[in-house]
């Protein structure tokens, strides 16, 4: 829920540029409130205890520390700060930890 | 907004030892197995949060009034994050975490302080609280449906309200000078123009000025290996010689690393030149001072779609598809009048642009 808020957010702050010419930037902006979306219902299917949610949020909280890990080692100029550490890595990292539960609980 | 204020370092040193303490206490109560894990979660980030608030007491010391909010808020938070077998838990929680959300960005709104990264943090670990806080727990009878609508609606609004509010005092009230301009970091350098200073800048804009001017036919620029980046519906575009960014030439007027170029209807008109430095980090030699100086652009969202920008969001976050990064520090020389920000600007002044593009 909170990831798909922070999404949300992102897509939104993508559109103002959008609007002052950057065509991609609107493409971007949409793509990101979807995930923003996708999130949500995901959220939701584990809510409901649904197994095949709880696989994509596995999927998609991997790829985002993954993919987050990478840009923070690699010297492109990445912020480090506390606050993308923790909506980068801590936040996917806690919501695997918090799903870690027995197989059986998941239908 | 992305910085450390260095009075509130303490606050985030405080709420990172609370965490193994939050856990150790919550372990060595019986009572944890009565709730569910979202009131656990919900208890530890109050203490992380109420132990930043306290941690922030030693350096506010002489602001009385901060200090005892923050004391006050502080304390409350480490009560309410030991009682959460209490009755009244879950509503006393989520007025307290509303209310310190809410005042702080009425706070910031009012100017009495600038948000920071220790700031923000906070605010996520709240956010985030009040989203486990307001989780309807199994076998709870009543009221489901109002935390159910208050997770999916009042959460999503106060998140967006925070990080809009928290956004827009940082660009129409920057932290500090070096940030006055959203997304680039300017270089430190003396505040009053010295007259050598002012020669040197002089000359170098004489010299810059006069090496790039057959680069007002843009065919040479692009014979010299210049290309242009970025979407062409833009008002101007940098064209980049990457040999020259290679090469790594500190601030040569004969080789510099950019050229800038209005796209006008007529086709590309030359606005000015950019030098750029090879690290992030490493500002150039600043002869004119405050005239000369430097920028950096950090926290912003690239995507190689169309080579296109946008700024990183107070929480840190870009778009799908763009990347965070920060460029070297650059210099531009316009050699067409920037009556806005003078020859060194960060940015050409649009309506010059517009004008040009009028001719």
């Amino acid at each position: 829920m909170m990831q798909s808020m922070l999404w949300a957010i992102a897509g939104l702050s993508a559109i103002p540029f959008a609007l002052a010419g950057e065509v991609f930037m609107l493409g971007l902006g949409l793509a990101s409130l979807l995930l923003a979306l996708a999130t949500c219902l995901l959220a939701i299917g584990v809510l409901w205890r649904r197994s095949r949610a709880r696989r994509w949020v596995f999927a998609l909280e991997i790829t985002c520390f993954v993919g987050s890990l990478l840009l923070l080692l690699v010297p492109i100029g990445a912020n480090h700060g506390p606050v993308s550490l923790m909506t980068n890595l801590a936040l996917p990292i806690a919501v695997v930890l918090l799903l870690r539960k027995p197989r059986e609980a998941y239908s | 907004m992305f910085n450390i204020a260095t009075d509130h370092a303490i606050g985030l040193y405080a709420g990172l030892l609370a965490l193994p303490l939050a856990l150790i206490a919550i372990r060595l109560r019986p009572a944890r197995r009565l709730v569910p894990g979202t009131v656990l979660g919900a208890s530890v980030l109050m203490a992380m949060s109420g132990a930043i608030h306290l941690g922030l007491i030693t350096t506010h010391r002489d602001e009385p009034i901060t200090a005892l909010l923050f004391l006050l808020n502080g304390v409350a938070y480490i009560l309410l994050s030991l009682a959460f077998t209490w009755r009244w838990w879950r509503s006393a929680s989520a007025s307290l975490l509303a209310a310190t959300l809410l005042g702080y960005l009425v706070y910031i709104a009012a100017g009495f302080d600038s948000p920071d990264q220790v700031a923000v943090a906070t605010k996520l670990l709240e956010l985030t609280a009040l989203g486990l806080v307001l989780v309807p727990v199994r076998g709870e009878l009543g009221r489901r449906m109002w935390r159910w609508a208050s997770l999916a609606v009042a959460l999503p609004l106060l998140t967006l309200v925070t990080g809009s509010t928290v956004w827009i005092v940082d660009l129409a009230r920057p932290a500090d000078a070096q940030h006055a301009h959203a997304g680039a970091l300017l270089q430190a350098t003396n505040e009053v123009v010295t007259p050598e200073q002012e020669a040197a800048a002089a000359q170098l804009y004489a010299e810059t000025k006069a090496a790039i001017l057959p680069y007002q036919d843009s065919r040479k620029a692009f014979a010299d290996g210049y290309r242009p980046g970025g979407p062409s519906n833009m008002p101007s575009s940098h064209w980049m010689n990457q040999a020259y960014v290679d090469a790594g030439y500190v601030m040569d007027p004969h080789r510099p690393q950019g050229l800038v170029y209005a796209n006008t209807k007529h086709g590309p008109v030359l606005l000015g030149a950019m030098f750029q430095m090879k690290r992030i980090g490493q500002f150039g030699p600043d002869p004119g001072g405050p005239l000369t100086a430097w920028h950096q652009h950090e926290n912003i969202c690239f995507t190689p779609f169309g080579f296109e920008f946008s700024l990183m969001t107070p929480f840190a976050n870009c778009p799908l598809g763009s990347i965070d990064i920060s460029a070297p520090p650059m210099l531009h020389v316009w050699i067409v009048d920037n009556p806005k920000g003078g020859p060194f600007a960060v940015d050409i002044d649009e309506g010059v642009v517009k004008s040009i593009d009028r001719l």
